[in-house]
């Protein structure tokens, strides 16, 4: 290995680690011969005190350390020491390598075990040695927040910032303020918690309101975001430190067939609402005594709160004995609390539901609607007159989400609403730092879970802005402005939006989520991601051992594969090939073209590039560029006269021990092959 | 820790699933001291053996979560973690919550054991779970001995764990007494979870019966551990077929699990992916959408998965070993037949076995479905005890997306609530 600089390595261990078969006297007398290196042994069930005393005569001196903690499942066994180095001893935690040893003691044979180990050390100590401290700093960020829609969520969120202390600008697409309430019709009066929303966003003193407003640019980014906005009054420019958006839905009804739609017998589920509220109209289509009548009801099997909508207005009609009531469905939506109930209690009340695979065909006779369909139970053609066909309507996400997401630069979610489809961003994160998505912004729900997410945007924003200061990194990601040329790449794949630029490009370290994926884009190689550099990760490639065959280089994304690794040699012993070398990646979209090429020249006999599932990539896209750099790798390798099933790219998930495993052995089994070849 | 001098905390969280999890980060974040009471010995919950059910690309299940919020669980140090213990008593002084935990004893000193599972090898009575073991390797140890079913703690007859763990990692210790702590809080959380339905509870389904019958959960954790079906040495099942509703939506369970339908098209979708010759079909009663599925998921999956509308009335083994179901075909209205290689009963979420004990201790109160009653339907992490939150499917189903809303919003509540207080 090739340790750059003053190493101090803890071996942490019990007397376990020999039980596992690792003789941690020769290790430790291993590690003390490398040079530029100094070993302590500890044991980690150590009181507390006398830990914290050893620790001290071990790293005295005022210089900073780069230490390297090697132990056995080090963040459960030594985590006293760990968090003694960077809470008491003030070690910064990126010049701390932790060693898992779990590896080495899957080798079955003592001299196996003990050259897994120094393999491992070694790797971590030529990175860590080549390590600079990550700092923080004190940036400041504008306090006011922006709340996008008039939505329940955005009212609430709204009245909870504002009550924080942080000014608000609600804007919001219509002349007032109109909330929808999911699972109610919507001219229904407010309830009194609503009513109440509403009262204290128009009067509240920290909130400005801007109706009929469009969001037209968004510049900059998380904590001094500056926002154009297009207003009846012109286009004013503010500055946000963050956004919350939960923009309204709308209600569309069932499109009818020609003709069907003016039909006064024929109204929409908003219609007949309106009609049940006045007694006087509805008397003249339902009569009181009349003979016996029949309101059909088509659909409302969109979502549970479209159901609710129905059963409610079916309610009253079932109350009448000269009414029979029926519902075409095609699924009973009983996916929500008490909706299962509801439904049986309507049909226990006389309701007649049909669930049929196709909703029946409206038509008009005598000028009476008519439904056609085939009856499942009975076996047979229906033609049925009704008195009054109510067509349902469909909760649908704001029309112009669309372009909302694309003036903000967040992956488009999941059926037109705001919030990319990746669970990563549970609950209410999006792609970008500072920018929240809650409520009817991500999908249809009731006034409890529209709360529960209000709640988790009000605390992210609280994290975010704090009292008008936050805390970034500093140095993380760095651009080399010596050598940028300002083609942009970098702004354009940043799947956070943190780069903008000047006469060169800058990347906002607030916004910056470290993922790497611009510095490995960068045709000057001008953007480094600190802890991650191309000579660090060189450097490991270099400690390359040529005895330990197979030689696999793995580069693991840290959020999937590396965690799979983990479990693997966790759960059981596993005998990976000597020659496996596990490099941690903040992200595949951080594993270089280069990377992979010199891990051949370096003499690899095989690479993985194991990335996150497709859309489970905390930076949406950096599974995606992994995977475009190996096709374009393996076409090099070709072209070089190299095999390129060499090479092989997968996806994995934190808790997929055993696809994590099936990679290794396939590709071991592929240069089996070729060795034998 | 000192009886006299019982440990103050904000708040203490009760269970260590996904819910108490995400609750406690949450609660950590904004800067309060927590403690998280686990009954088990090992942290988080059912969801945590659940497989990752990607096909080409990620399902959007959430089970891969939980992996996550353990890994931040167990580097966070403002959360004290207390595992297989739980509450036995409860009282309220001026708001202020006095508890006490009783804790199993920590026979297994965890900065000796290697997770070699020697001692769960040996066990005798491991069967009867004097060991307990679990595959989530954020754990450690992943072994825990049971007082409750170890023969050392009935009739003192076994000590073989405590001899046969290897002499360097002496990490066994039989006689280690259990704990009683006190605790006090001025906010609790309840976020116990959920017991899966019974399988058997619909006896025609023939669960430990018939052959080739398994649970969702069963399923779930099968191919999470890569022990079959079709794992090494078993053979690949050609016709699967999952039976919905299993648990939910019938007399002794009036209502929707909310998470079978999701979770069934997606192990259908995972297995049909695998397997591309494998035929699957899945009999429901409606499908649900719930959580945010993309309009696509549906229509996907019913492309892949033979989705038929019937619940199934007569079930029987074969003479080769398989499973044969008789339903109504939705289309003919005919009566059908068809075989299994492996039939999958998809199990729904019922109320956690402890919620009668634990409402009484508290005096909250349940849903007449047995579930934690929350102050209204429209405030679902709140109780008509001021104090007295809740989180996950405690309160009732919802999937692990509405968990970690709705836990990370109580934890919302919580620290308005402390700070209030
Ligand atoms: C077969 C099946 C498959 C599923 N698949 C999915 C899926 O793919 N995606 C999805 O989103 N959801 C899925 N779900 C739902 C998912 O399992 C739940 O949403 C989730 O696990 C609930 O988490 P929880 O924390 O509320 O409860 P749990 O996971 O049950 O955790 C509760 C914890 O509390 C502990 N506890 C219990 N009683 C006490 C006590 N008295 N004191 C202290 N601790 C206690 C328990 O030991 C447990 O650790 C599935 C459910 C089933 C049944
Ligand atoms: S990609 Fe590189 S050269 Fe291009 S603008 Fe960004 S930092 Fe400059
Ligand atoms: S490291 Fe990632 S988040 Fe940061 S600027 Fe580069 S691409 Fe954007
Ligand atoms: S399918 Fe589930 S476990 Fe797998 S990556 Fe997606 S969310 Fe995670
Ligand atoms: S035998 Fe000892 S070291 Fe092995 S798992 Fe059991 S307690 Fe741990």
């Amino acid at each position: 290995m090739t340790i750059a600089r003053q190493l101090d390595i803890i071996l942490a261990h019990g007397p376990e680690l020999s039980a596992g078969g690792l003789d941690y006297y020769k290790l430790g007398l291993w590690a003390a011969g490398q040079p530029n290196s100094r070993i302590l042994s500890l044991n980690p069930a150590l009181p507390p005190e006398e830990l914290e005393r050893r620790l001290r005569a071990f790293l005295h001196g005022d210089q900073p350390h780069t230490v390297l903690v090697a132990a056995l499942d080090p963040h459960h066994r030594a985590r006293h020491i760990l968090r003694l180095l960077t809470e008491v001893m003030q070690v910064n935690p990126e010049l701390i390598s932790v060693v898992d040893l779990q590896e080495a003691l899957g080798s079955p044979d003592p001299q196996a075990c003990s050259i897994t180990a120094h393999h491992l050390i070694g790797v971590n100590a030529s990175m860590i040695t080549r390590a600079q401290p990550i700092t923080t700093q004190e940036l400041p960020v504008t306090s006011r927040v922006l709340v996008w829609g008039d939505s329940f969520a955005a009212l609430k969120a709204a009245v909870d910032l504002a009550d924080l202390g942080y000014p608000v600008i609600q804007a919001y697409p219509g002349p007032a303020l109109s909330p929808l309430l999911p699972g109610a019709a919507p001219a229904q009066p407010f309830g009194a918690e609503l009513q109440d929303l509403i009262a204290r966003v128009q009067s509240h003193s920290a909130i400005q309101l801007l109706p009929q407003t469009h969001m037209a640019e968004a510049l900059e980014s998380a904590g001094n975001f500056r926002v154009r906005l297009q207003t009846p009054e012109g286009v004013r420019e503010e500055k946000v430190g963050a956004m919350i958006l939960a923009p309204e839905l709308s209600l569309e009804p069932r499109e009818a067939a020609a003709g069907a739609a003016s039909h006064p017998r024929i109204l929409t589920q908003s219609q007949l609402e309106d009609l049940l509220a006045a007694p006087e109209e509805a008397a003249l289509l339902i009569p009181e005594a009349d003979s016996r009548l029949r309101v059909a009801f088509l659909g409302g099997d969109s979502h549970p709160l479209a159901l609710a909508r129905t059963l409610s207005s079916a309610r009253p009609l079932l109350a009448r004995d000269n009414v029979q009531v029926m519902l075409f469905i095609r699924d009973a939506k009983v996916g929500a609390p008490g909706m299962e109930a509801a439904l049986g209690q309507a049909q226990s009340s006389g309701l007649i539901v049909f669930k049929l695979p196709q909703l029946p065909t409206l038509t008009l006779a005598d000028d009476r609607p008519r439904l056609a369909f085939f009856d499942p139970v009975m076996h047979e053609a229906e033609s049925l007159a009704c008195d009054l066909v109510v067509r349902d309507e469909v909760y649908r996400p704001a029309a112009d989400n669309a372009a909302l997401a694309e003036v903000l630069h967040l992956f488009p979610g999941p059926g037109g609403f705001l919030q990319g489809d990746n669970v990563r961003f549970l609950p209410v994160i999006t792609n970008r730092r500072g920018v929240y998505v809650v409520g009817a912004g991500r999908g249809l729900m009731d006034l409890d879970q529209a709360r529960a997410e209000t709640d988790a945007a009000v605390n992210e924003v609280q994290q975010l802005l704090g009292r008008g200061t936050t805390i970034a990194p500093k140095g993380r990601s760095v651009v080399d402005r010596g050598r940028c040329v300002l083609c942009l790449t970098c702004h354009r794949v940043c799947p956070h939006g943190a780069v903008t630029w000047d006469n060169r490009a800058i990347i906002n370290e607030l916004a910056c989520q470290g993922c790497g994926v611009c510095a490995s884009q960068c045709p000057n190689d001008a953007i480094q991601i600190r802890n991650f550099t191309d000579d660090q990760v060189v450097a490991a490639l270099e400690t390359l051992d040529p005895r330990l065959t197979p030689r696999i280089i793995a580069f693991m994304c840290k959020n999937s594969a590396w965690e799979a690794y983990h479990a693997a040699i966790k759960l059981a012993p596993v005998n990976l090939p000597l020659g496996f070398t596990p490099l941690k990646m903040p992200c595949a979209g951080k594993i270089d073209i280069d990377y992979i090429l010199k891990a051949f020249t370096y003499g690899a006999d095989g690479v993985l590039v194991l990335a996150c599932h497709q859309d489970n990539c905390k930076s949406q896209e950096g599974n995606l560029h992994a995977q475009w750099r190996v096709e374009r790798a393996r076409e090099m390798l070709a072209d070089a006269g190299v095999d390129p099933r060499r090479l092989v790219f997968k996806t994995l998930a934190a808790n997929t021990p055993q696809d994590f495993l099936a990679a290794v052995a396939s590709l071991a089994e592929v240069l089996g092959g070729l060795k034998a070849a | 820790m000192n009886m006299d001098n019982p440990k103050k905390f904000s708040a203490v969280i009760l269970g260590g699933g996904i819910a108490g999890i995400s609750a406690a980060l949450e609660l950590a974040r904004l800067g309060q001291e927590v403690a998280l009471v686990e009954k088990t010995p090992f942290f988080g919950g059912r969801a945590a053996n659940f497989c990752c059910k990607a096909t080409d690309a990620c399902q959007k299940c959430g089970a891969c979560l939980v992996d996550d919020r353990l890994k931040a669980l167990f580097q966070e140090s403002r959360i004290t973690l207390l595992s297989h213990a739980e509450l036995t008593g409860c009282s309220r002084e001026n708001g202020l919550f006095h508890l006490v935990v009783k804790q199993q004893p920590e026979v297994i000193n965890p900065e000796g054991c290697v997770d070699c599972g020697l001692c769960y090898e040996e066990c005798p009575a491991a069967d009867k779970g004097a060991i307990l073991t679990t595959a989530v390797t954020q754990n450690h140890p992943r072994y825990a001995v049971n007082p409750g079913a170890c023969l050392y703690f009935l009739d003192g007859s076994c000590q073989v764990c405590q001899q046969i763990c290897p002499p360097t990692a002496r990490a066994i210790d039989l006689a280690r007494p259990a704990k009683t702590l006190e605790l006090t809080a001025k906010a609790l959380v309840v976020a116990t979870g959920y017991r899966p339905s019974d399988p058997a509870c619909r006896p025609h389904y023939g669960y430990g019966r018939l052959p080739h019958v398994v649970a969702g959960y069963e399923l779930e954790e099968m191919l999470r551990n890569g022990t079959g079906p079709g794992g090494p040495g078993a053979e690949v099942p050609r016709r699967i077929g999952f039976i919905q509703c299993v648990g939910s939506r019938d007399q002794e369970h009036p209502y929707c699990s909310q998470v079978c339908c999701a979770y069934t098209l997606r192990l259908a979708r995972l297995l049909k992916h695998r397997w591309p010759e494998a035929e699957v079909t899945s009999f429901y009663m409606d499908l649900q959408e719930t959580g945010r599925q993309s309009p696509q998921f549906q229509a996907e999956a019913r492309r892949e998965v033979k989705m038929v509308r019937a619940l199934p009335g007569d079930l029987h083994a074969t003479p080769d070993g398989r499973v044969k179901i008789r339903f109504m075909e939705e289309d003919s209205g005919q009566p059908a037949a068809a075989d299994f290689d492996l039939l999958v009963l998809s199990v729904g979420i019922g109320p956690g076995d402890d919620n009668p004990a634990l409402a009484a201790l508290l005096q909250a109160s349940l849903t007449p479905d047995g579930f934690f009653q929350a102050a209204d339907p429209d405030h679902r992490t709140q109780t008509s005890q001021p104090g007295l939150f809740l989180a996950g499917t405690a309160e009732g189903p919802r999937d692990i997306a509405g968990c970690i809303s709705q836990a990370t919003a109580a934890a919302r509540q919580v620290s308005q609530y402390v700070k209030e207080s």
